[in-house]
């Protein structure tokens, strides 16, 4: 049974209707036959019935005058007649009695059966009275009627009709209610088919275009077009109107018509003013008809909508698309957060910061990316931020792996409608300002120095020219190998060094117009190199050169920057002591407007922490007694006079290392020194020389 | 279906057709014949009389039959041949009868009038715009009960020649068609303008008083009076069978509830001796008439 249900349930939906149009048509067209059976049969056979009472009572009246005047010619043909007559051939018989009971004609051809004078007695008070009768043969209803005259009854008329010819009338009535009932089946199965297929036809289409739909194919048309469209059927002329030459769709849908009827509402609230208007009344159709414009401005609804959301989508991305690219390149770390401190947006900068992608940051605390310690310190922060609503700007600095870092930071509250709904975090790594900070406290510190070194350098040469004078007096006044004069030698000795150390002092705190001539850089380097040759090499130290020649005259003074050579010459000397290399580096920068020497040693290289320090007065690495530590605080000042910089690098960058054969012997780190001059007036440019490489940060 | 269509079917009762016998001439009992001229119909003549045939069975002791010739002429042919022992009819036949079969007269009815004469009538449309008057019936055409009528043709004609009307004056003379039934289809024929001029006898026009609107019959005249119905005897019937009848004919008493019902239905109030020249004024009719 209920594999019949499941085949019943995947059958089509027209074949359910004529399934069930058959199953209803036969059902009721049995019924329907067998009451109509039923009726019509009794109805056949009341009426054989009655027609037997009237004949009876008929044959009656007609033999009451024969009887009377006992006319056996009449009564017999009255009796013949009646059978020889029936058109119907169901009278059996008939015959009449006196009112003795003696038969006085009858239509039996060979004898009349004696048993039928007792088997339907009649009273003289009844209109006729029926038996059925069974003869073996056939079976018979047998009417009796009175002859009466007044109250007196002077005879008895008998006849007989066959039930088998009633019955045979009785089957083709069955019959024929069976043929009609079959032929009325099949008539309503080929006209419900018609129906069904009618009606499934359009409920076809319509799913044919939801599946389209739902494929994603939202040009489905299924109402046909009206044969006469609104403007046409109102004569409207309006151009402007929305639904003037819209084909697709009924003007009921479309909003904002024209038609002085029509209310400004959408569909479906525009539709009550619709009703009675003539091109509603033309063009509306069934609820079929209907349930498919609808889905049709379903569809077209859809599609609009979709298009329009695919827009909105376009834009969104490419806004999204935007944000991400000015975000991600700024060097800026940008997060936000919401009001429970989860990250909701990272750029690159802060992951990089952090060392993780985008996806793990994402999602999670501080807690989830930074120290316990460091993420408790800001937990608290960004509550007092959100829960006060006052923005926090600091300047916070970090030691890592890649040294010290300085950031500033910017926490603002996210509001919206009054609401804190998250924090915007911003941090900008301002390293290098710091840097540039600190480089200017310290020159404006070397410029307040040396200002005083050499106020107190010009108030000691007085004393120290007057010690060195009256040593060099008393000199002169004792034997060479006195003790005194040996004493006095010392006196004046340490008096010289004295007096280099002020006359170091003033040159660095000179501030005289220097001799800016046009000078070549490269010939001041070889005319230094050429005079310290000689004393280097005994101590084996070689002294490369490696001037670019494309090098222009620059405006200097000669001598002072001869003594800035001389300077960072010795200095490597120093650095090295014994066997080594002095790499000497001329060459234009990029851009062409600035110049860069480079003195490089394989000496025991500088401590990166003393790398700060070394260009400030009296600060020497070199052991007591050996450097007074003026040498560098003096280049510097000379540099600085020059518009340049001077800078330094340990260890010494592979570039800068010396592949000469002399050197390739075992050496320090080294130090590199590099002095930049400016081509032109008095100031370095403001762009980079690419070929100074950066300190390793 | 079939319990549908045969589901009230009486159970049927079993009969024998095997046994069929032919009729057979049974041994009749001796019969009195008695006939009534068939003025009506034989239910009419049968309806009136057989109470009275019925009184006179079971008072006399004979086996009195009531039968019903189909005419006058074999109701008058049947009393020539002896076939009727007791003949109620109108003076007309029984002074033709008397002539020619020698039957003797031997009672008479009184009238329900309480008279023992009877008369006929004329009729004719009410809305007959050609008959003002008895003269005006010439030329039209006559539909009378039977030749042998007396009240419904003999008195009329004898009204008409009385009034120097003519057989032949009219456009045509007709006798009511058929056996019996004659008196009813005169004054149907007049009622449906098929005759102008009709003959019946007094008492006649009650008998259709309940079939057909009698306001539309109009009586033209009424014909003088002449003895009534009278009951005659075959020539050679008992002498104690005709005594033993007008013994009880002669008792019946319209003042006996069971005698009234008796005198009622044969539509008369008594029976009374009578003699053959109590009918000399019809032979004389008849004679005038030229009906011989």
């Amino acid at each position: 049974m209920s594999a019949f249900f499941l085949s019943l349930h995947r059958r089509s939906f027209q074949s359910k209707i004529n399934l069930g149009l058959a199953l209803i048509i036969i059902c009721f067209g049995l019924l329907l036959g067998a009451i109509n059976y039923a009726v019509s049969s009794r109805a056949v056979l009341r009426e054989a019935l009655m027609r037997g009472e009237m004949l009876s009572m008929n044959l009656s009246a007609r033999s009451t005058e024969s009887i009377l005047s006992m006319n056996f010619l009449r009564l017999t043909n009255l009796v013949t007649e009646i059978v020889d007559r029936d058109d119907r051939n169901d009278l059996v018989y008939a015959f009449i009695l006196d009112r003795h009971g003696q038969v006085l004609a009858h239509t039996f051809r060979d004898g009349f059966p004696v048993a039928l004078l007792h088997v339907n007695p009649v009273e003289d008070h009844q209109p006729f009275g029926m038996r059925f009768l069974d003869t073996g043969r056939e079976r018979l209803y047998d009417f009796a009627a009175p002859v009466m005259v007044g109250s007196t009854r002077v005879g008895t008329v008998r006849l007989a009709l066959s039930h088998t010819t009633i019955k045979a009338a009785i089957d083709r009535l069955m019959w024929i209610n069976l043929a009609a009932t079959i032929g009325a089946t099949f008539l309503a199965l080929f006209v419900g088919s018609l129906f069904a297929r009618t009606v499934t036809r359009r409920i076809n289409a319509l799913r044919h275009s939801a599946e389209q739909v739902v494929k994603g194919n939202l040009d489905v048309q299924i109402s046909p077009a009206p044969d006469r469209n609104c403007w046409e059927i109102m004569n409207c002329t309006e151009q402007r109107c929305p639904a003037h030459e819209d084909r697709l769709r009924r003007c009921w849908y479309v909003a904002g018509t024209f038609c002085p009827d029509c209310s400004a509402g959408n569909f479906p609230d525009k539709l009550d003013d619709c009703r009675n208007c003539t091109v509603y009344c033309r063009n509306s159709g069934d609820e079929i008809q209907s349930l498919a414009e609808s889905f049709d401005f379903m569809a077209l609804t859809l599609k609009n909508h979709i298009e329009e959301l695919r827009r909105s989508e376009g834009n969104l991305a490419r806004q999204k698309q935007l944000l991400n690219t000015i975000l991600d390149v700024t060097p800026d770390m940008v997060t936000l957060q919401d009001v429970e401190l989860i990250y909701l947006a990272v750029n690159k900068a802060f992951c990089r910061h952090v060392g993780r992608e985008e996806s793990e940051i994402v999602g999670s605390t501080d807690f989830d990316i930074f120290s316990d310690e460091q993420a408790d310190r800001n937990y608290h922060e960004d509550m007092q931020i959100l829960l006060t609503r006052q923005p926090l700007s600091k300047e916070i600095m970090t030691r890592g792996s890649k040294g010290k870092k300085w950031h500033h930071v910017v926490k603002v509250p996210v509001e919206e409608n009054d609401r804190v709904i998250g924090l915007l975090t911003t941090a900008r790594d301002i390293t290098v300002v710091k840097q540039y900070q600190e480089k200017l406290i310290h020159s404006q510190k070397m410029e307040d120095l040396g200002r005083l070194a050499g106020g107190v350098a010009h108030e000691i040469n007085t004393p120290l020219s007057i010690i060195l004078g009256y040593s060099q007096l008393l000199l002169k006044d004792f034997p060479p190998d006195d003790p005194v004069a040996q004493d006095i030698e010392i006196i004046e000795k340490q008096a010289q060094v004295c007096r280099k150390i002020v006359a170091d002092l003033l040159s660095f705190s000179r501030t005289t117009e220097q001799a800016a001539l046009p000078m070549d850089i490269n010939a001041s380097l070889r005319e230094v190199a050429d005079l310290v040759e000689h004393i280097f090499r005994q101590n084996r130290i070689v002294i490369n050169l490696h001037l670019d020649d494309r090098i222009p005259p620059v405006s200097g003074d000669k001598e002072r920057l001869k003594q800035v050579w001389m300077n960072l010459f010795n200095n490597a000397a120093d650095a090295i002591g014994m066997d080594g290399c002095i790499s000497v580096t001329s060459k234009l920068c990029a851009h062409r407007r600035r110049l860069v020497v480079a003195v490089a040693d394989t000496g025991g290289g500088v401590d990166e922490n003393d790398l700060d320090k070394i260009f400030e007065p009296f600060f020497t690495t070199k052991p007591v007694d050996k450097g007074t530590g003026l040498g560098l605080s003096v280049t510097f000042g000379i540099i600085k006079d020059h518009g340049g910089r001077i800078s330094a690098i340990s260890p010494v960058p592979s570039e800068y290392m010396d592949v000469s054969p002399a050197c390739t012997g075992e050496s320090g780190p080294g130090t590199v020194f590099f002095v930049e001059l400016p081509l032109e007036g008095n100031e370095l440019p403001p762009d980079e020389c690419i070929e100074i490489p950066k300190k390793e940060t | 279906m079939a319990l549908a269509g045969c589901g009230d079917q009486p159970t049927p009762v079993k009969v024998d057709m095997t046994q069929r016998e032919e009729s057979a001439a049974g041994a009749r009992q001796p019969v009195i014949t008695y006939a009534y001229l068939p003025q009506f119909s034989h239910t009419v003549s049968f309806e009136r009389h057989h109470r009275l045939v019925q009184y006179l069975t079971e008072t006399t002791g004979l086996n009195i039959q009531q039968i019903f010739p189909e005419t006058f002429h074999e109701h008058m042919l049947m009393v020539a041949q002896g076939k009727i022992d007791i003949s109620y009819a109108n003076p007309f036949v029984y002074a033709l009868t008397a002539e020619h079969s020698e039957a003797k007269v031997f009672a008479k009815i009184l009238e329900p009038s309480g008279e023992a004469n009877f008369g006929g009538l004329i009729i004719i449309r009410t809305d007959n715009p050609d008959i003002h008057s008895l003269q005006d019936v010439r030329g039209k055409r006559w539909i009378a009960v039977d030749q042998f009528s007396a009240g419904g043709y003999l008195f009329g004609l004898g009204y008409f020649i009385d009034n120097d009307i003519r057989p032949e004056d009219f456009a045509e003379i007709v006798f009511a068609p058929g056996p019996g039934g004659k008196q009813e289809s005169v004054i149907l024929g007049v009622y449906a303008g098929r005759y102008d001029v009709g003959t019946v006898r007094e008492g006649a026009l009650e008998l259709l008083e309940d079939k057909i609107d009698m306001s539309q019959i109009k009586i033209l005249a009424h014909t003088p009076r002449y003895p009534g119905w009278s009951f005659a005897a075959r020539a050679g019937l008992a002498e104690e069978v005709v005594r033993d009848l007008k013994e009880a004919m002669f008792a019946l008493d319209i003042d006996d509830p069971d005698h009234r019902l008796i005198l009622e239905s044969a539509a008369m109030r008594g029976i009374i001796p009578a003699a053959p020249e109590d009918f000399d004024a019809v032979r004389e009719l008849v004679r005038r008439a030229g009906l011989e």
